[in-house]
């Protein structure tokens, strides 16, 4: 977004919660941004990487989350300010470094950005990365609105710099992926200086070697508790930590993050803004102690209101207990009690419903009749629409082969699963295919298991995929395990030239980087063949050799296979718009329902290009988003579907 | 009868563990496919009736019905089936000369009906290594070609299936009981389809105890042989028990024991050792090596062999009794203990509210069968 990185102070912008975070680490001078591809943390690299050129940052797309926060430690330990960011499943990727990067302390402004993604929209869990900041003994900071998003970001670097410890800035899919006015802050113009000083002693965090070892952990770890210290010390005072309500509440919320404005909407629906005040916190770890005994004293009852995990509650709970002697008793409602689901986003209704219980209001939000009928026409209006892989997906064409070797071979076969668009594998539009799904990386490692259990009398083929961002990420040292350990295997690399699920992010396999530079790639069949693998690349879109190879490959008992199956994404910039064939079904040949076929092209492969065509009880294709792959030419058995190579 | 689908086929034949792998639902849609000796289904089908369950032959195989229809009567359940004449035979000077399991009987009628133009192609099985491989062939002298037995369960229909697709009608079939038992189904036109004609020219059925299951017999023989490497492969007549395999390094002998695991269920259940529904069945002949035995069943079958013999593809000579004698004994013995197995497993008669049978066959047959 151009503007985002020209507009000067005071402009008042519609921003994405991601836009607000780069605009806020760019006005903080930020130097070095890396992370790793992730919904809903992918913006923020993004547009920092387009205003790299202007702006003198350095951003890359590393290749995995661990990796980011080493680059971007890097530049901190080198005096500058820096940022990783990734998703709450990459902050368990990062967690080893991060551990000891806490520990150690920063040079430079450092702030890791973990966007989350409660309820699981597009994750394979609903995990949380807060309690890290508590384990791992660094600071904790939750943008309420888009304002902070842009104003807390900017601020984490000065804070981490007063500390020297990296700060944790937590977003949610909610307001990462949401818009909302921001008032922009000034642009710096400097161009910092990169010097790694090692020069000093061993305990000089400043100017010595940065090594965490046995001898010095004690001293380390007793400078991080004094950071935590003076970080309360700080946040008591701090802007981002806001009340609004009485004086004395019958109720007090606390909350933070996007649950914020959820609280804001209850309360005002209800007409309850002289009963129950809300204390939003934007600094929740370490917890502002002496903020917290204030607000707590003033009534008896708390509701603490999060998404996922009940972190603010367990703390919140832990220092009552401690404060019991000066603020009394208080009753505590949340996640813990029931009020609050521990499970799922949370909205409005469901703090509705949750004051409601607690001040025994009756409130009907929609009338029961009004509801009733809703839902009745709902469901006459809305044809059901199943997830599926898109026109011309070549993982579609992939599954269909892995499918059909698996039958073919019958030997009760399965596939391990990852994290991409092909682990749609698991559903009905990739032929129920993959049989576990984990995070990056787990399907081969899982296969390297699985490979291994021929003595207790597995016979199963076992075969894992992945996609090519996931073999650099997580995916190589798994096959080097396959590979060493000797285990049975065939790896399926869905290769569609760029991390496709994500918005084509480029990677290592690609020749171009993050800033669009032209970059080496790693080709991932030479990477395979040197580590001992037997190789071999194919079209998925040619079914019969892709089939052929396939069966080879699983009925090859000896060691790893690799398939690499390339074929560009159907939606990727490069092809989209391009057709390679034009496609019709010849309505002569078509012989519908008395084909014998039960309707193959519709029924079981049903690319969103095919249309049975009721009326006509034929099969036709939707010309507007075919992509003219040709596949479908190949699967129907009466050769009705015709391809016309496009000129 | 009632018809039924796919579904119901996974059901009582694949999950009842009774595949032999014949082929007959194979490349009849896209759904069904032989790999390496196995029938597989691809992906679940959901017509409610097909040419897949109504063909094959361990699904509601009403015997009565085949009985009434190619023999106007009901089944009686003599040891060799319906004959017309037993005799022995073997191939005539002017059939071509192939490397035969016995007396190359069944090579050169099917020769002669491709010559004469009594069939247009014949489905015949040849053989990768161990895998049996079905074959469609238009010339007389390639027949020859796929000669000698085979003793793994093989897909020979998907090829008839296919030829069918291809517009080919008058076709031949060396067939194994299963097989045969298939192709009468299939000609009853069980599905009543108005555009049915018959597409059945010649069935040469041939003598079979069992088959055994390809893979098992590939994993076996890998640990003593290279299954590529095998040429013929035989079992002597009793009490011999053994199966000789002839590889291009020399003779392997393996004890049928050995082996008897690797018999697919579907064929202890097999009643039928001569391949009662073809026109002709074609078998060894005990003692002697080059000559076969040979029953003749149909007034088709007739024809083609006495035509056969005066224009020299075929000579016959007459059967001795004690031949006829251990064949029959031998026969009767595999109904008995098939029907037998059948039953205790509930797959003969099934009473309604049971699932469905594998077999029907009326109450009187089966007693006398069983008794014997």
């Amino acid at each position: 977004m151009y503007e985002l990185w020209e507009a000067g102070e005071g402009v008042r912008l519609l921003l994405m919660g991601n836009e607000a975070m780069a605009r806020g680490a760019m006005e903080a001078g930020v130097s070095v941004a890396a992370g790793y591809p992730g919904t809903p943390s992918s913006e923020i690299i993004e547009n920092l990487a387009q205003a790299a050129w202007k702006k003198n940052i350095y951003v890359e797309w590393s290749v995995n989350e661990k990796v980011a926060l080493e680059v971007a430690a890097a530049a901190s330990y080198a005096g500058l300010r820096s940022m990783a960011v990734m998703k709450q499943v990459g902050m368990n990727v990062a967690s080893d470094f991060l551990l000891h990067l806490a520990q150690y302390g920063t040079r430079g402004g450092m702030v890791l950005i973990s966007c989350e993604d409660p309820g699981a929209l597009s994750s394979t869990n609903e995990g949380e990365s807060r309690p890290y900041a508590k384990m791992m003994e660094f600071p904790l900071l939750e943008p309420g609105d888009f304002q902070e998003a842009k104003d807390m970001t900017s601020w984490a670097f000065r804070l981490s710099e007063d500390l020297r410890t990296v700060v944790m800035v937590r977003s949610v899919t909610r307001l990462s992926h949401a818009s909302g006015n921001v008032v922009l802050g000034e642009l710096p113009q400097r161009r910092a200086e990169a010097r790694f000083k090692y020069h000093g002693s061993i305990m000089d965090t400043m100017e010595g070697p940065i090594i965490n070892l046995p001898g010095t952990v004690h001293v380390l770890r007793s400078s991080q508790q004094e950071k935590l210290k003076k970080a309360s010390e700080i946040f008591d005072d701090s802007p981002f930590n806001r009340y609004e309500g009485p004086e004395r509440a019958d109720l007090l919320i606390i909350t933070s993050s996007a649950c914020t404005l959820y609280c804001k909407e209850a309360v005002r629906l209800l007409g309850l803004r002289d009963r129950v005040g809300i204390l939003k916190l934007g600094t929740t770890w370490p917890l502002p102690r002496g903020l917290l005994e204030r607000h707590l004293v003033r009534t008896e009852r708390i509701l603490v209101v999060e998404e996922v995990l009940p972190f603010m509650e367990d703390n919140m709970h832990a220092l009552a207990a401690i404060l019991a002697p000066s603020i009394g008793i208080k009753r505590f409602f949340g996640k813990l009690d029931g009020t609050i689901p521990m499970v799922n986003e949370l909205n409005p209704d469901l703090l509705l419903k949750a004051l409601c219980a607690i001040l025994d209001i009756r409130y009907e939000a929609v009338s029961e009749s009004y509801a009733g009928k809703a839902a009745e026409i709902a469901s006459l209006g809305a044809p059901p629409r199943e997830l599926t892989f898109c026109p011309g997906c070549p993982h579609r064409a992939s599954f269909w082969s892995i499918h059909n070797a698996l039958q073919l071979d019958n030997r009760d076969g399965f596939v391990c699963g990852d994290i991409g668009c092909y682990s749609l594998g698991a559903i009905s539009c990739g032929f129920n295919t993959l049989k576990t799904l984990h995070s990056m990386g787990t399907g081969t490692g899982l296969a390297s298991g699985f490979g291994k259990l021929r003595s207790f009398g597995m016979d199963q083929p076992v075969i894992a995929v992945c996609g090519d961002s996931t073999f650099y990420h997580a995916v190589m040292p798994a096959l080097v395990n396959a590979i060493h350990n000797r285990s049975n295997i065939t790896l399926i690399v869905l290769d569609n030239s760029g991390t496709a699920m994500t918005g084509f992010q480029p990677h290592p396999g690609l020749e171009k980087n993050a800033l669009g530079q032209k970059a080496p790639a790693v080709d991932i069949p030479a990477v395979c063949k040197a580590m001992g693998a037997k190789v071999k690349v194919c079209d998925p879109f040619d079914l019969e050799d892709t089939l052929k190879s396939l069966l080879e490959m699983i009925e090859d008992e000896e060691g790893v296979k690799v398939l690499v199956l390339r074929q560009i994404c159907a939606l990727s910039p490069e092809k989209k718009g391009k057709k390679s064939f034009e496609m019709a079904v010849d309505e002569d040949a078509c012989l519908g329902e008395n084909c014998g076929c039960n309707r193959l092209c519709t029924r079981i492969f049903k690319c969103p290009g095919l249309i049975w065509d009721k009326q006509r009880g034929a099969a036709r294709i939707d010309e507007v988003i075919c992509t003219g792959c040709g596949v479908c030419a190949s699967i129907c058995p009466a050769g009705a579907i015709k391809k016309k190579e496009v000129a | 009868m009632p018809a039924f689908g796919p579904r119901e086929l996974m059901v009582d034949v694949f999950g009842r563990d009774l595949c032999v792998a014949c082929g007959a639902c194979v490349d009849l849609c896209p759904y069904f496919r032989t790999y390496r000796g196995k029938t597989v289904q691809l992906f679940p089908c959901d017509i409610p009736a097909g040419k897949c369950y109504a063909d094959c032959p361990k699904a509601e195989v009403d015997l009565d019905i085949l009985a009434e229809k190619y023999w106007g009567r009901a089944y009686e359940g003599n040891a060799l089936g319906h004959t017309l004449k037993i005799m022995t035979a073997r191939a005539g000077k002017k059939a071509p000369n192939g490397a035969f399991q016995a007396g190359g009987t069944a090579s050169s009628l099917i020769a002669f009906a491709l010559q004469t133009g009594l069939i247009e192609a014949a489905v015949l099985t040849d053989q990768e290594g161990l895998i049996p491989v079905p074959r469609m062939i238009t010339r007389a002298e390639d027949a020859v070609t796929c000669a000698s037995s085979k003793y793994t369960a093989a897909p020979t229909l998907s090829e008839f299936n296919r030829a069918l697709r291809h517009g080919y009608s008058r076709l031949g079939v060396v067939a194994t009981p299963c097989q045969a038992t298939a192709l009468a189904q299939m000609r009853t036109n069980p599905l009543d389809s108005e555009y049915f004609r018959d597409p059945v020219g010649l069935v040469v059925g041939l003598f079979c105890t069992w088959a055994l299951d390809t893979r098992g017999l590939i994993s076996l023989l890998s640990r003593r042989l290279d299954p590529r490497r095998v040429r013929k492969m035989d079992i002597p007549p009793p009490p011999a028990e053994i199966l000789v395999i002839e590889t291009e390094e020399g003779r392997v002998e393996i004890p049928l024991g050995d082996i008897r695991h690797l018999i697919p269920k579907g064929c202890l259940i097999c009643p039928d050792m001569t391949a009662e529904w073809g026109d002709v069945s074609v078998g060894i002949l005990e003692g002697e090596p080059h000559w076969n035995t040979l029953i003749v069943r149909t007034q088709r079958g007739r024809d083609l062999v006495r035509k056969a013999e005066a224009e020299g593809w075929l000579v016959t000579g007459k059967i001795p009794d004690d031949n006829k004698d251990h064949l029959s004994f031998a026969a009767a013995g595999k109904k008995s203990r098939a029907l037998r197995r059948a039953l205790e497993e509930g797959l003969v008669n099934t009473p309604e509210g049971n699932g469905r049978s594998s077999l029907r066959i009326n109450a009187e047959a089966l007693q006398r069968i069983i008794r014997e």
